[in-house]
């Protein structure tokens, strides 16, 4: 492991190649399409609107300023979302990259999830417009709203060390794309994304430190909505999982990612 | 010890490659879980025994043997492409491993690939902007630069990748019957390439059937023989020795 990273980060026109990579990547998902890069932007306002009509009009859910509440907790899960379920095929459909070469098989999934990064940032942006402009019960901009960046080191090396799992997983097991499916869904549905963190720790205790996701998302919320600290215990949880997993991800990489270019 | 290193390209070491081919696909979760107490019947099929050479840096190797006596794999290993089953490989530069096709994504365009294949081979973005027009007009495809790789014909991308390989090219290059690429008039233009100063200073192994080609290019020959390294040395030696292998 230590040999991959070294060798990584040795090389001077690495940085240069992950950026360039992302790019293209970038622009290979959103300018593909009509709509372009505005509907990097419309998707998640529309997820919103579905949610919003759902759980505000219909079940009458009594979280205060919802929609940025569905809003900061979809921008994180959409972003985990995209770098696991999206990254699973990843040694395949980069293959072109690696079986003519000894390019290193981390900078591809960096630079994925550097473009995953982008569409994030502009989301976020979006957000921030949205809750210091348009919500109603918005506590404007805090001091707290700096530990966002800590947050999203955090999610970033969750989204990454899954996606190095799953996807090296995948060269020897094909249906792990669908039972991740399923993990995603059951996960979706177990992080408080769209109920009350008090509904949720009171039907599922402590489950808040058994789902690396739900506590990001827990945390991303007191600093964005609430105006206090992150909940540290958690956020110490949550980094601690992440570390663990993006350990098993390299060891999965290379016992299982080595043999890629035979295997797929 | 450290300055004796630094002529090698490559190193390696009693390398050896089996592939495990079962005869039922074995790969998802549920086949492996049904079938815990009942592996698959495996075949084993030993491409590579153990073999070690040495490849030093700037010199042009040729590599021969019949179909199915292990070049590819040997490539394939000595590329990093494929790992290793024992001993070990110490490669030092970038590899790069071209036989008709080269690392190139359908979905992008010619700009986009070429950006991205000179950057896997080691060059900076400005060093690609310097080299971009020689490599659109070696190509002959200076009405397609933005066209996407898919929509080319296999000539056209094939002339592409030589191209990328030509002008920006890896440390070592591994050249897999290169001299078929395109029509006449392009495999001329391939061959005057070739011959002019081109291969100095790169580190070149050349496999190919044509004798000619390897004569003309390579001090040094491997022949190979269901998976062993039969002889390395002098190029007449392994010639004779594959010609003997044909016969």
């Amino acid at each position: 492991m230590i040999r991959v990273l070294t060798d990584w980060v040795k090389s001077s026109n690495k940085l240069e190649r992950l950026w360039l990579l992302a790019k293209i990547e970038f622009k290979l998902r959103y300018y593909e399409n009509k709509l372009g890069l505005f509907w990097a932007l419309l998707k998640p306002i529309l997820d919103i609107c579905i949610y919003y009509v759902v759980f505000k009009v219909v079940l009458k859910s009594d979280v205060p300023a919802f929609a940025s509440f569905l809003f900061i907790g979809l921008i994180i899960w959409n972003f985990f979302v995209e770098s696991t379920v999206g990254t699973i095929q990843i040694l395949s459909t980069k293959k072109y990259l690696y079986e003519y070469s000894n390019m290193n098989k981390l900078e591809i999934y960096v630079s994925t999830l550097m473009s995953n990064s982008i569409g994030f940032f502009f989301n976020f942006l979006m957000f921030l417009l949205f809750y210091n402009f348009i919500e109603g019960e918005s506590l404007g901009l805090t001091i707290y709203n700096i530990w966002i960046v800590v947050l999203f080191v955090n999610l970033f090396i969750l989204s990454l060390g899954m996606s190095l799992i799953l996807s090296n997983i995948y060269v020897i097991a094909k249906d792990i794309t669908q039972i991740w499916a399923v993990v995603t869904s059951f996960l979706f549905f177990l992080s408080p994304i769209f109920y009350s963190l008090k509904t949720f720790r009171n039907a599922l205790p402590s489950f808040d430190y058994g789902n690396p996701i739900a506590g990001i998302i827990i945390n991303a919320r007191a600093i964005m909505l609430e105006g206090t600290n992150p909940d540290f215990t958690l956020l110490v949880w949550d980094i601690g999982y992440s570390i663990v997993l993006l350990i098993i991800g390299f060891i999965a990489l290379n016992k299982l990612g080595s043999k890629a270019a035979e295997k797929l | 010890m450290i300055s004796m290193e630094k002529n090698y390209a490559i190193v390696a070491k009693n390398i050896s490659k089996t592939f495990h081919i079962s005869e039922d696909s074995h790969n998802t979760v549920k086949h492996r879980l049904f079938n815990l107490f009942n592996p698959p019947r495996r075949k084993l099929v030993q491409a590579l025994k153990e073999i070690s050479l040495e490849i030093e840096k700037g010199e042009c190797i040729g590599l021969l043997g019949r179909n199915g006596c292990g070049k590819s794999t040997l490539v394939k290993l000595l590329a990093g492409v494929y790992p290793s089953d024992t001993g070990n490989i110490k490669i030092t530069g970038s590899t790069m491993l071209m036989n008709l096709g080269v690392g190139m994504s359908h979905e992008l365009t010619a700009r986009e690939n070429i950006y991205v294949s000179g950057s896997v081979l080691g060059l900076k973005i400005k060093e690609v902007d310097a080299i971009f027009d020689k490599i659109i007009d070696f190509a002959e495809l200076s009405n397609f630069v933005d066209t996407k790789i898919k929509y080319f014909s296999s000539g056209m991308t094939a002339r592409l990748g030589f191209s990328i390989a030509v002008n920006a090219g890896a440390d070592i290059m591994f050249l897999d019957e290169i001299f078929a690429v395109g029509d006449v008039k392009f495999q001329e233009k391939a061959i005057k390439v070739f011959e002019s100063s081109w291969i100095d200073g790169k580190t070149v192994i050349l496999v190919s059937h044509s004798m000619d080609v390897i004569r003309k290019y390579c001090k040094r020959a491997a022949f190979m023989k269901n998976g062993e390294l039969k002889f390395i040395g002098e190029t007449n030696k392994a010639i004779e020795l594959y010609l003997e292998d044909n016969h």
